[in-house]
């Protein structure tokens, strides 16, 4: 086992190398550029164009820049005033360092940027994922053992409405619903809030006003999960609730819990923790709809606006953090299948 | 497990609605102040480096530059004891060499919140600054100036090779302020300086907080130096992304102002006991087509003219087939005003041109003067006799527009697009992101490279000074790729020559040249205006003083808001 970690961890890294090549290649190789005017300018005026591809180091050829971007410039002799003439060593360390650059946009370093916005979006993304789970687990188990019960029809026509609504639409019934159409009846506010992490002026933990934060993002967010797991687990159960081992569970007298728990939800987890695995890199991609529909400062507006601005050093950062979060979270999913399933051996 | 699932769910629920009532509710009481939405952070406190408009929002609460303008596009001084002119001395012109020199004597009851005072070291520093060569940038007007002298503490003179028409807001306006020279650390540079994120005040307003994605909070300047001034002690920024939720938050009383209300919000709002919508004076940004004179791909109107489009009675013909009103009632709400001329606004009004009728009739009988004809009965004109294109040659051409606007400018697109269909002309329609369109030539820009044939999008000039902006569309020198913006590459010499002559201080001149230039862009119509987009902010009945302006964000004045009781 040991042996495969280590192997496959040398394949990451060569993968990393690759689609690192491919990333910066296909973002600045993509039509159009971050001197295309930036915020209400329709246009940057020459002069101003000449500065700014200095400071962002779009200047140089892009193999260059690329180059620039993996290991830095501090080794290298650079024109930081535009006189023509490389007076100093550059100031950048490159990624392979830890060094990101700097936001076009802000001018702040990214990781800087990243760092502001991650814990938000792994904190609402968690929740939301741990919520569809625990929703979907025993929606999916109940759906299988009752087929085509009237729960079984019932769930299975929610589901598809839950994988078909679209997020915006759906957070934004709920707003209309719990913001702006609920009141409390003791204050009179909104029931809920209409987005943010917490409410203005609350500092510290505020526990209560967090979790009141939370409930709309969530709720809107897990549906599409519960929909899928649920589905997932239905089918997944439905699979072995007819095998040969469940039969011979039940010839032997065991209850029918039993068997249903100890036997059949074991097996039928399996490929849903996979699935699983493969789905956490979400936890730090953020959702792009729930944090913009309720102000969520998260991972996915950050890369919206990154994308929307082309502000290249954050939307590089994001798509290379999130590529080795798929490829590590794939080596996670192996790891685990091995563990869950004997059958499974990698030496 | 079905019947533990029915337990459990309405508890759950029943739980959570409960729990919802004693948690913190939205806190947004009068008291404490008021909430201004917008969509998201802003990049800075330095406009001068990204002018997203939500940074020149923020630094219109806490800095202050040399002057500033009105909604109604009158100058005052901020931080200028007195504006600087010819009658009072503080501007001095040098008619031989064609110089000028600017004198600006600072107020000396303004300190920073450290308790500094601001002194003429601060705008020397600032200039310094700004064209420090590797982390300066560039600003209107700045390669115009020569170098700033320090007289004394209080004053400094900016010393122009040339006449600068637009020295005024020069150092102010809504993107320039001046920094602290003993705070802002100059090693980090203009563009990136750790104080535009953390700036110290010597404005209205002090930045308390700023939770980055969430929140702003401003808290009033006790040592502002008017006094008595700002009323409102609070002034919450929310990052609130969605604009059907900034509209519900202003409704449900949870926002005061939502800047940069847009058309069919303004026609929600228009009925709404709760909300008021502030219209501007006057409008900035202009709708208009952009014609490419020169071939689609090509940037030589001469060497290689565009076949259709370089006959004047034909870009005349477009613009009779567009029905202004039908566009503003049908997806403006009314609210779009019809333009025509660049020069509408307040100071430099020309009323020698006379709004363009639509007529189609009328276009379909000037195309077919100009010989383009429809002779094959497919509803498209083809060339016969015209004289820019060979015989037989489609009126077909393409229609791009950008994508951020939204809605109202893609389904505009589309009608223009049917109203041009209706008189023959076919216009194949697209739509691309506004980074592809302006990108520089070897980014593949669709403008610059001249990758279009018909164009249509807003743009107009910020505050009062329009010579650079016609400069930059209609110049013979901005015609070539990544100098300009002269997209359609329109060259006039006599237009030149006029324009160059504007650059002014003799308001009588500048507006003679104008209504001058006005006369021969109706003549050859390299552009054709057609109407131009409201600027608007919306904001609760109980805020009030509020006045939206197309010169300057809407906080401009928020030393003078008010809270009705």
């Amino acid at each position: 086992m040991l042996n495969y970690i280590v192997r496959c961890l040398f394949q990451t890294v060569v993968l990393l190398f690759i689609l690192s090549i491919l990333l910066f290649a296909l973002v600045n190789l993509a039509p159009g550029g971050p001197l295309a005017g930036q915020g209400r300018s329709r246009q940057i005026r020459p002069e101003k164009v000449q500065i700014l591809k200095r400071q962002f180091g779009l200047d140089k050829p892009l193999p260059t820049q690329y180059l620039i971007w993996l290991v830095g410039n501090d080794w290298m002799m650079v024109d930081v005033d535009g006189d023509g003439a490389n007076e100093s060593y550059g100031t950048r360390l490159g990624i392979l360092r830890g060094d990101f650059g700097f936001s076009y946009r802000t001018r702040q370093p990214v990781l800087e940027e990243i760092g502001q916005r991650l814990p938000n979006t792994a904190l609402l993304m968690t929740v939301t994922l741990l919520v569809g789970i625990i929703v979907a687990i025993p929606i999916g188990i109940i759906s299988a053992i009752r087929q085509y019960s009237t729960f079984d029809i019932t769930v299975t026509t929610l589901s598809f409405a839950g994988q078909a609504i679209p997020e915006f639409f759906l957070g934004l019934l709920l707003i209309l619903i719990f913001y702006a159409w609920l009141k409390n009846p003791i204050t009179g506010e909104p029931l809920l809030p209409s987005g943010g992490m917490t409410s203005l002026g609350v500092s510290g933990l505020a526990l209560g006003d967090r979790l009141v934060h939370l409930i709309l993002p969530v709720v809107t967010g897990a549906l599409g999960w519960i929909a899928w797991y649920s589905r997932f687990l239905r089918s997944s159960m439905l699979e072995v609730v007819n095998k040969d081992y469940l039969r011979t569970a039940r010839a032997k007298g065991l209850p029918n819990w039993m068997v249903l728990y100890k036997h059949a939800l074991r097996n039928a987890l399996i490929p849903l923790i996979t699935m699983l695995a493969i789905d956490l890199p979400t936890i730090f991609g953020g959702a792009v709809f729930v944090e913009t529909l309720f102000s969520w400062p998260g991972m996915g507006r950050l890369y919206f606006t990154a994308a929307v601005d082309r502000d290249y050093p954050v939307l590089l950062a994001i798509l290379i953090m999130g590529a080795a979060a798929i490829i590590l979270s794939s080596l996670l999913a192996d790891i685990l299948y091995s563990f869950l399933d004997p059958r499974v051996r990698y030496d | 497990m079905f019947s533990l699932l029915k337990k459990v769910v309405p508890i759950l629920v029943t739980g959570l609605l409960i729990f919802s009532l004693f948690a913190c509710s939205p806190a947004t009481t009068a008291e404490e102040g008021i909430v201004v939405v917008i969509p998201e952070d802003p990049p800075s406190f330095n406009p001068a480096i990204m002018d997203a408009g939500y940074d020149s929002l923020v630094m219109e609460l806490v800095m202050l530059g040399l002057a500033d303008i009105d909604a109604s596009g009158n100058p005052f001084p901020e931080l200028a004891a007195e504006l600087p002119t010819a009658e009072n001395g503080g501007v001095v012109i040098d008619e031989e060499n064609g110089t000028m020199d600017v004198t600006w004597n600072l107020r000396t009851d303004v300190k920073w919140s450290d308790g500094t005072p601001v002194t003429s070291d601060d705008v020397l520093f600032t200039y310094n600054a700004i064209i420090d060569p590797a982390y300066g940038t560039w600003i209107p007007g700045i390669d115009y100036i020569e170098n700033v002298e320090q007289v004394d503490a209080d004053t400094v003179i900016v010393h122009y090779n040339a006449i600068f028409p637009g020295y005024i807001t020069q150092f102010g306006g809504e993107l320039i302020v001046i920094w602290p020279a003993h705070y802002c650390d100059a090693t980090q540079g203009f563009s990136a300086w750790d104080c535009a994120r953390t700036p110290l005040s010597n404005g209205p307003y002090l930045l308390e907080e700023w939770v980055n994605g969430d929140h702003m909070t401003f808290v009033r300047n006790p040592d502002f130096y008017e006094k008595g001034k700002p009323e409102i002690a609070k002034i919450t920024v929310q990052i609130v992304p969605d604009e059907a939720v900034r509209k519900t938050m202003l409704i449900n009383g949870d926002a005061d102002l939502d800047m940069w209300t847009t058309e069919p919000v303004i026609n929600d709002l228009k009925d709404n006991p709760n909300v008021v919508v502030s219209l501007s004076p006057n409008n900035r940004w202009v709708f208009r087509l952009f014609f490419n004179l020169a071939a689609k791909g090509t940037t030589d109107p001469v060497a290689t003219p565009h076949p259709i489009l370089s006959n004047v009675d034909v870009r005349r013909a477009i613009r009779m087939a567009i029905n202004v009103d039908t566009i503003s009632k049908e997806f403006f709400f009314g609210y779009a005003k019809p333009a025509w001329t660049e020069f509408f606004r307040e100071p430099y009004v020309c009323t020698n041109i006379a709004r363009p009728a639509f007529d189609p009739e009328g276009a379909k009988a000037m195309l077919e003067a100009a010989g383009w004809k429809d002779t094959d009965g497919d509803g498209i004109r083809e060339c016969q006799g015209c004289g820019t294109a060979e015989d037989g040659y489609k009126m077909e051409m393409e229609f791009i527009t950008y994508g951020e606007y939204g809605e109202a400018l893609e389904l505009s697109q589309q009608l223009i697009a049917e109203m041009l269909g209706n008189i023959g002309i076919k216009m194949n329609i697209s739509v691309v992101e506004g980074s592809v369109m302006w990108a520089a030539s070897e980014d593949g820009g669709i403008e610059q490279n001249g990758n279009f044939d018909i164009d249509i999008y807003d743009d107009g000039y910020a505050g009062i000074d329009p010579t650079d902006f016609i400069y930059g569309y209609y110049h013979s020198a901005s015609a070539t790729p990544d100098y300009g913006t002269n997209y359609g590459r329109w060259m006039n010499a006599e237009f030149d020559t006029l324009l160059d002559e504007s650059y002014t201080l003799d308001t009588a001149a500048r507006q003679e040249n104008f209504c001058k230039m006005a006369e021969i862009l109706e003549a050859e119509l390299p552009e054709a205006l057609l109407f131009t987009a409201v600027n608007a902010d919306a904001h609760s009945v109980r805020l009030q003083n509020v006045q939206s302006s197309t010169n300057d964000l809407v906080t401009w004045n928020a030393k003078d808001w008010t809270l009705a009781k």
